[in-house]
């Protein structure tokens, strides 16, 4: 009987031992659903740098354990997941993609003390509930229009003319741009929307050239502007366009045809097969050899940059949430896959990230140069 | 005043493809009275179908553009109207004792099946007519830049109009599509063969319609499986403003959504274009419930 006993007392001993020589991480994605190559990208990405940093003998002589969960693009199941991730006692949540999932998952990593980095997650209000250990490496919906103002102030256009197309999304950014522009001295004197999916916008660039803009920003998605480059073209209109990160598609030149395509700009995150920063290049690097793929959303790649600032606080000898949290708040100029990486005191990732593509003349998208 | 016309080109340009479409609505009305709903996703087949035919059957490569793109024409046209005559048989024909309200459901069930087809055959994503494919030649007149292959449309739809309107008016043939339009029973006992004749409607009908949406595909260069929605429903509008059933009156009909489209985008809003289209649809048909030219009902077509 006695030995009995001591036999079970090691069994609850020994994974006790263990676990005090690991790091428990979590990630929670969207294996299945709508959002799965999404998710798929996120778990190959965070598992391959964990991988990587084991190989290198860990940090704090700790190796770093990942438990992932999949959340199926589904506030329910996220909340499952958080549980799930909660008792298995990690200290540091990386996820996820879609806000309301995130929301879901919010107050339940808060309550059991764990520090949750969202990457795919810009909806405003997530961090505007302050919750002291949550953050996120994506830009806030708010961060666009910013970015695309400067983009145009840089630029030096005097007289835009915004239009978008009725759905959130654009009609957000156009809003959103609208008031950033003001705040630089930008004139914007037209603001209207088009009717998504018509062939013909015609009549519209007609009464658009009345206006005589120096700037178009159409803050919708890549069919349409490429049938209003083509048919500006056709016009003889040789009026500057841009566009938001709903732009950003390979289609849009095949939709406008190289000639009428060359000179438009997009405001988009950059992927990191796009950065010149020796922290993309390396990743993109090993990423290729272990999958055989480039990545190909840049949400996914955000869960990399999570994954980042985990690892350099735990580097930094950080290893309960708080401090963790108390690190990351402080955080900026770490290199990560997509830009430098810090967080404000709200959470919400700090610096430039959002970037401008310029089309070219063989219709390719080139990023520009800070 | 300049601004005025260019935008008059331009609802007539658009117009120009409405009225093409809403021929096909307007000839199956006058002789069935029935709306074939399924007329927009034939138009989309039309543009696949043509997009393949160019382009991965190689006949773009195999002759000269101008042949090339012709012989497709004839091909697409023969084709869809081969669907629209299967199309009648399997799915109206059963039904034309059951009453109108069967037959427009089982129309709807038919613009349901044909545009998950497309999807799934082809993948739900935008496709694009390569480059070179699409003629970008612009003419100018009287001030005015346009596209040439805008003219080229309006010019082809006018003339398919005509030719439709004189094979109605002027034919044997023609003569017995409109009897069958005024009384089948009647129709059939002067010898008429109203089953051919209905045939040889939903032959003209989809046939039209497949060359508009390989037409709206060569020119804007974009076709996706949902656009013979948009299409459909601006051209039953169409059909529905000039007269339904009556073929000059879906001319009209066509150009004047068009006209007054582009003017409503040009001078009123652009986002409040289509409710202000609608309005004036709604005016119409509460100042002359028939349709601008849809007096005569006793003859149709």
């Amino acid at each position: 009987m006695k030995k009995l006993l001591l036999l079970l007392l090691l069994c609850c001993l020994i994974p006790a031992l263990c676990q005090a020589e690991t790091l428990k991480i979590g990630l929670m994605c969207p294996l299945t659903g709508k959002w799965a190559s999404e998710g798929h990208d996120m778990k190959n990405i965070v598992s391959l740098l964990v991988e990587e940093r084991n190989n290198l003998g860990g940090v704090q002589g700790k190796t770093i354990e990942l438990i992932v969960e999949d959340d199926a693009g589904d506030p329910r199941t996220a909340a499952l997941a958080a549980q799930k991730l909660s008792s298995a006692e990690v200290v540091a949540v990386i996820g996820t993609y879609g806000s309301a999932v995130t929301e879901a998952s919010q107050s339940i990593f808060d309550e059991a003390g764990i520090v949750q980095i969202a990457t795919g997650s810009t909806s405003v209000r997530l961090t505007e509930k302050e919750l002291p250990l949550f953050f996120r490496t994506c830009p806030r919906d708010d961060a666009q229009g910013l970015a695309a103002a400067e983009a145009i102030a840089k630029r030096g256009f005097k007289k835009v003319a915004i239009l978008h197309d009725n759905s959130s999304y654009a009609k957000g950014l156009a809003e959103e741009s609208r008031n950033e522009l003001k705040k630089l001295g930008v004139g914007v004197i037209f603001f209207d929307a088009l009717t998504p999916g018509e062939r013909d916008y015609n009549a519209i660039l007609t009464k658009l050239k009345t206006a005589d803009p120096d700037l178009i920003f159409f803050t919708g998605y890549y069919p349409e502007t490429g049938m209003l480059l083509r048919q500006k073209k056709e016009m003889g209109w040789n009026v500057a366009m841009m566009g938001g990160d709903a732009a950003n598609h390979q289609d849009l030149v095949k939709i406008a045809g190289v000639d009428a395509a060359k000179g438009y700009f997009f405001v988009s995150p950059p992927l990191p097969q796009d950065l010149n920063s020796k922290a993309a290049k390396d990743f993109l690097a090993s990423y290729k050899e272990k999958y055989k793929s480039e990545p190909v959303s840049v949400w996914a790649v955000l869960a990399g940059d999570a994954y980042k600032a985990i690892e350099s606080a735990f580097a930094l000898k950080h290893s309960d949430a708080k401090s963790i949290a108390g690190y990351l708040h402080k955080l900026s100029g770490l290199q990560g896959f997509s830009g430098d990486l810090g967080f404000d005191a709200k959470g919400d990732r700090i610096g430039k990230f959002y970037r401008t593509y310029t089309v070219n003349g063989e219709g390719k998208f080139v990023i520009e140069n800070e | 005043m300049e601004q005025f016309l260019q935008q008059l080109l331009n609802g007539i340009a658009v117009g120009g493809i409405y009225a093409l479409v809403a021929l096909g609505y307007t000839m199956v009305y006058g002789v069935l009275k029935l709306i074939n709903f399924a007329h927009g996703d034939l138009f989309t087949i039309g543009a696949y179908l043509g997009l393949t035919l160019l382009v991965s059957a190689g006949i773009a490569g195999a002759l000269p553009l101008f042949a090339a793109i012709l012989l497709v024409f004839i091909m697409v046209a023969l084709f869809v109207a081969l669907i629209g005559f299967l199309l009648e048989r399997t799915a109206y024909r059963p039904l034309r004792s059951a009453g109108r309200l069967s037959a427009v459901v089982s129309a709807l069930g038919a613009s349901i099946f044909f545009q998950n087809a497309i999807m799934l055959i082809y993948e739900p994503r935008v496709y694009v007519f390569p480059d070179f494919l699409r003629p970008t030649f612009t003419i100018s007149l009287f001030g005015f830049t346009f596209p040439g292959i805008r003219l080229f449309i309006v010019g082809v739809s006018i003339l398919l109009m005509l030719l439709l309107w004189a094979f109605i008016q002027k034919t044997r043939v023609g003569t017995a599509i409109q009897a069958v339009a005024i009384d089948q029973d009647a129709a059939r006992l002067v010898g008429i063969n109203v089953n051919k004749i209905i045939s040889l409607v939903f032959l003209i009908g989809p046939g039209l319609g497949g060359i508009a949406g390989l037409m709206v595909g060569l020119y804007y260069g974009q076709i996706d499986f949902t656009m013979g929605w948009g299409y459909g429903l601006k051209a039953f509008i169409a059909a529905i403003l000039g007269g339904i059933g009556n073929i000059p009156g879906a001319m009209l009909g066509g150009f004047l959504l068009g006209i007054i489209e582009a003017l409503a985008a040009g001078y009123i809003s652009m986002a409040w274009k289509d409710a202000i289209a609608f309005f004036v649809l709604i005016v119409i048909l509460i100042v002359r419930p028939t349709g601008i030219l849809g007096e005569r009902t006793a003859e149709k077509l």
